[in-house]
């Protein structure tokens, strides 16, 4: 409308915290915008005037008075439906204050979805009013306001039609349409009996009337039928006119009768403009009280750096409302569930996750390893059950902590990787414990990216750390056995249907190696980089399933779902003791095809363990084909039996991974890695010093002859830790052993390793071997590997190990 | 009042949580009970829920269509709606009425003491329910007290 542009001439529209139907004094008159009304106006009240005072009383006396009480009712009505239609708040909706959209700001996208029954409605943002509309709400351009359940402006009442007045404005259809018909009709009678007296003024006049009231009559009667058939079908003339459902179903819809009844007899809805604010007489003062937040929730909260406060605020709004992803792109999420069938719920709640994509992907960046607070909270909660249940890890999170710190420390920010471990060793410990396998896992998982994170690093020190391998092993060999199989069960099975996913090429050689900084820091690599679709984040499961988890941490870090993210860390808590379950428990009774990891770990515990771990190197195949040379490789090297592990042997390839993984260095012996990571995976849990000490000398001597052979082709820094890995991986000791292999290869990360690469590597491992079986000091063990050079006489009988701190081990030969 | 803003001194608005409508059954005025990661804190799930859900039930209740509200209209709809002078709608007797003492009371005994304060959503369009946090100052209240009082005196 012309006058529209002058309209804003008196203020900005989106400045103004009131919406339009509070006319300020600036603002100048818009005459044309009232010129449908007062013509309106006009005609109605004039006709209908000249009506009663010209046709009606002949009529009354001719006929009845029952005639101009009747016009006179339905004209009252009329009236006084016009007048509400016109004068009332047809639901305006009072612009948002800025507090509100502070979420929406820049990363809002102009879209929301939301899913009403089954059907996908797309709610716009509304620059103006600073909200995103409500479903069936529409912005007046003529009126400048949203309006709820929008229907159209009508200009012949210079008013929105909406919700409150609509059924006003329906009404006045009705109304005027009977009027009109009531007029046209009673004039007709007068001028059909006034015949003889046509020319007389009072037949003038009505027949003058009978033609405005014919000439409003058709347009009158067509828009009420199309009211009609709108409240029917509940629709509104918005929604019909721009053919929203046009083919469609809508999701408004309660039936005819149900349409018709809310329209006419549902309650005055209340306006919301103009209503004098209620003012609380609420003091909030402190002290508040708070909720018990355990230390694990709090450090969780500390670490989260609010950034996951807002990411979650950012999304808050866009949370439950869309079922989709935000943005306008269609959602990724079915990909996921295609995927990793096996997952079962908890893929069906990452899914969900995924689903939800985050609105912006640079949250990401910011948040490399975290989730969401809530994920936080949720781990916390774990957390802080698990301490207040496992007092007896205490000491095993302890000694793990301390390794995996070591690790931690070597490749990540310390404060992030701390609490991770933690939690891990909390959740590990918890896994152990079997009943509240699935609570741990969850809250693990819960903690978002967080837990994803100390999933991907619990795995690490879980293995690494000997003390929480020996607990595990003692645990789970006390607890009921099933429960911990049915946990390996399940993360073997999680991993498995993870890993059938194709890994990226980098992921082999994160996989392989058991060095788990290497996995952390690959994850924090996968993180760094853009995130990658949804399936992305499954994929890296199929990395051995320590990074995938991480990395779907990492994707929806800002998902708040934790049970989603639980499941599957939980999987992974429990498949990393499940290797050492099965391990302790039978060899032959390995695990159905784990994933890599799985095999890693099952390997090196397989290898050792017992002797019964003759199926072993067969099973070890058969799960690794990649290890497979190298198993081979290493049967054919040794002259043990199945104790003498090839795990042992890979072990210097092992140690290369994870060395160059914490050096940042791209796995020169990607290949040599994959294998190692199975072998030198740590010797299985509570695995028995069982093999032929002459026949693991042996083995050792080889292994470490091919760590060196391997560490000149590498650079020295690689070479060393390739050395040390070998060391550690040649070690069939308990898992204490390898992770005495982590911790050392960590620290030695960046020294080059120029002595272990002399051959001197391999007699430290036999020591190191020797010593694991106990020990849970992973420092303890890992300083005998750093330090390396065993110096072990090569005796018949006995072998003299030196460790840390000139301790001496003795291997009986 | 001078009471409150001493009180408000040492009690400052940290953050405002909204809490969003659900739509999934329509246009019925509902909203969503999950539990918003800001308020993991400061609340015990259960009360938020309760008071949620104890909303949406007075809204649906608002907008039953049923003898009352029929009656209503006719009656409207006889009187050619002068009755809206003098009588208040059901609709209105439930939302400013009942809901507003019913958050009112909530605040006074379960959100205040924790920090929190829930404003009715009907200030908002009931599009959102906003929940603003609050976080303990400390006694930065006297400092600041004093600043507003030396800064009114300068003018």
């Amino acid at each position: 409308m012309p006058g529209s542009s002058s309209k804003s001439g008196g203020r900005g529209p989106s400045s103004s915290p009131l919406p339009h139907a509070v006319v300020s004094p600036s603002r100048p008159l818009r005459p044309s915008r009232y010129v449908p009304v007062a013509a309106a106006t006009f005609f109605l009240v004039g006709s209908t005037t000249l009506f009663f005072c010209f046709t009606c009383p002949w009529l009354s006396e001719q006929f009845s008075v029952a005639v101009p009480i009747y016009n006179g009712v339905i004209f009252l009505f009329v009236l006084a439906n016009f007048c509400m239609a016109t004068f009332m708040d047809p639901g305006i909706f009072p612009r948002a204050d800025e507090d509100e959209d502070k979420e929406d700001d820049f990363r809002a996208p102009l879209y929301k979805t939301v899913e009403i029954r089954g059907i996908q409605v797309r709610m716009k943002w509304c620059s103006t009013c600073r909200f995103y509309r409500p479903p069936r709400c529409s912005h007046c351009s003529v009126c400048d306001n949203c309006v709820e359940e929008f229907d159209h402006h009508c200009p012949w009442v210079n008013n929105c039609i909406g919700r409150r007045n609509y059924r006003y404005f329906f009404l006045f259809l009705l109304s005027l349409t009977a009027h009109i018909m009531a007029v046209f009709g009673f004039g007709l009678l007068f001028i059909l009996c006034q015949r003889q007296n046509i020319n007389h003024l009072h037949a003038i006049v009505t027949l003058a009337v009978m033609c405005v009231a014919g000439l409003f009559l058709i347009p009158v009667a067509g828009l009420t039928g199309f009211h009609v058939v709108l409240v029917a079908r509940g629709r509104t003339t918005n929604e019909q006119v721009t053919g929203k459902f046009r083919g469609g179903v809508n999701p408004f819809t309660n039936g005819c009768w149900r349409n018709v009844s809310h329209v006419l007899c549902s309650s005055q809805a209340p306006r919301y403009l103009g209503r004098k604010k209620c003012v609380q007489n609420v003091s909030v003062q402190p002290p508040f009280l708070r909720l018990q937040l355990t230390e694990a929730q709090l450090a969780a909260k500390i670490l989260d750096n609010g950034i996951q406060g807002d990411l979650h605020r950012s999304k808050s709004s866009l949370e439950m409302m869309e079922s989709q992803s935000c943005d306008a792109e269609p959602p990724p999420p079915p990909k996921p569930e295609l995927r990793y069938p096996g997952i079962g719920q908890r893929n069906a709640e990452e899914c969900s996750l995924l689903g939800k994509a985050p609105p912006t992907p640079t949250m990401y960046k910011y948040r490399p390893t975290y989730s969401p607070g809530k994920n936080h909270t949720t781990l916390t909660h774990a957390y802080a059950n698990q301490l207040s249940r496992g007092e007896s890890v205490g000491s095993a999170r302890d000694s793990s902590s301390s390794t995996s710190s070591l690790l931690q420390a070597s490749q990540q920010p310390g404060f992030r990787s701390q609490p991770s471990l933690d939690r891990r060793d909390a959740v590990s410990d918890r896994a152990v414990g079997g009943g509240e396998r699935r609570e741990a896992g969850r809250e693990a998982g819960g903690g978002g990216g967080i837990p994803g994170y100390t999933l991907g690093g619990r795995s690490y020190p879980s293995f690494s750390d000997p003390t929480v391998l020996s607990a595990v092993a003692s645990r789970s060999s006390s607890l009921a056995g099933a429960a911990h199989v049915s946990e390996a069960t399940t993360a073997s099975t999680s991993f498995k249907s993870l890993a059938n996913q194709t890994p990226p090429p980098h992921h082999p050689s994160r996989n392989g190696s058991l060095s788990y900084d290497s996995l952390l820091a690959g994850e924090d690599f996968d993180k760094a980089a853009a995130p990658e679709p949804p399936a992305g984040r499954l994929c890296t499961p199929a990395t051995g399933g320590y990074g995938s988890p991480f990395l779907s941490q990492q994707r929806d870090a800002d998902l708040p779902s934790q049970s989603s993210q639980s499941p599957h860390h939980h999987h992974r808590s429990s498949h990393h003791h499940h290797p050492f379950l099965h391990r302790s428990s039978s060899s032959s009774s390995s695990p159905p095809p784990p994933p890599e990891r799985d095999r890693l770990l099952g390997d090196p515990h397989t290898a050792p363990a017992a002797n019964s771990s003759a199926p072993l190197p067969p099973h070890h195949h058969h799960h690794h084909h990649h290890h497979h040379s190298h198993h081979h490789h290493h049967h054919s090297s040794s002259t043990s039996s199945s104790s003498s592990r090839p795990p042992r042997f890979a072990a210097p390839h092992h140690a290369y991974p994870y060395r160059t993984r914490s050096t940042d260095v791209p796995l020169g012996s990607g290949g040599a890695s994959a294998r190692s990571p199975l072998s030198a995976h740590p010797p299985p849990l509570g695995k028995s010093l069982s093999y032929s000490s002459a026949a693991a000398a042996e083995m050792q001597y080889r292994l470490v002859r091919k760590a060196s052979a391997s560490a000149g082709a590498n650079a020295a820094g690689v070479g060393g830790g390739g050395e040390g890995g070998g060391m550690g991986g040649a070690i069939q000791a308990p898992k204490g052993e390898l992770i005495q292999m982590k911790p050392r290869s960590r620290t030695n990360g960046g020294q080059p390793f120029s002595s272990s690469s002399s051959s001197c590597s391999a007699p430290s491992s036999p020591s190191h071997l020797i010593s694991s079986p106990s020990r849970p000091a992973a420092d303890h063990l890992s300083s005998p590997v750093t330090q390396s050079p065993a110096h072990k006489p090569p005796a018949g009988g006995v072998k003299k190990v030196t460790g840390v701190g000139g301790t001496t081990y003795e291997i009986s030969v | 009042f001078h009471n409150l803003q001493e009180l408000r001194h040492s009690a400052s608005l940290a953050n405002k949580v909204f809490i969003q409508r659900d739509y999934s059954e329509g246009t019925t005025c509902k909203f969503q009970t999950k539990f918003p990661s800001e308020l993991e804190s400061r609340i015990e799930l259960t009360l938020f829920e309760e008071t949620v859900k104890t909303l949406n039930n007075f809204y649906a209740e608002a907008e039953k269509i049923g003898g009352q509200s029929y009656l209503e209209g006719c009656l409207a709809c006889a009187t050619a709606y002068l009755i809206f002078l003098c009588m208040e709608t059901r609709y209105e007797k439930q939302v400013l009425k009942k809901i507003a003492k019913y958050i009112q009371e909530q605040n006074e005994k379960i959100y205040a003491p924790r920090g929190l304060l829930i404003t009715d959503p009907i200030e908002r369009g009931m599009r959102v329910i906003e929940i603003s946090i609050y976080e303990d100052r400390g006694s930065s209240g006297s400092s600041s007290g004093s600043s507003s009082v030396s800064g009114s005196t300068a003018r």
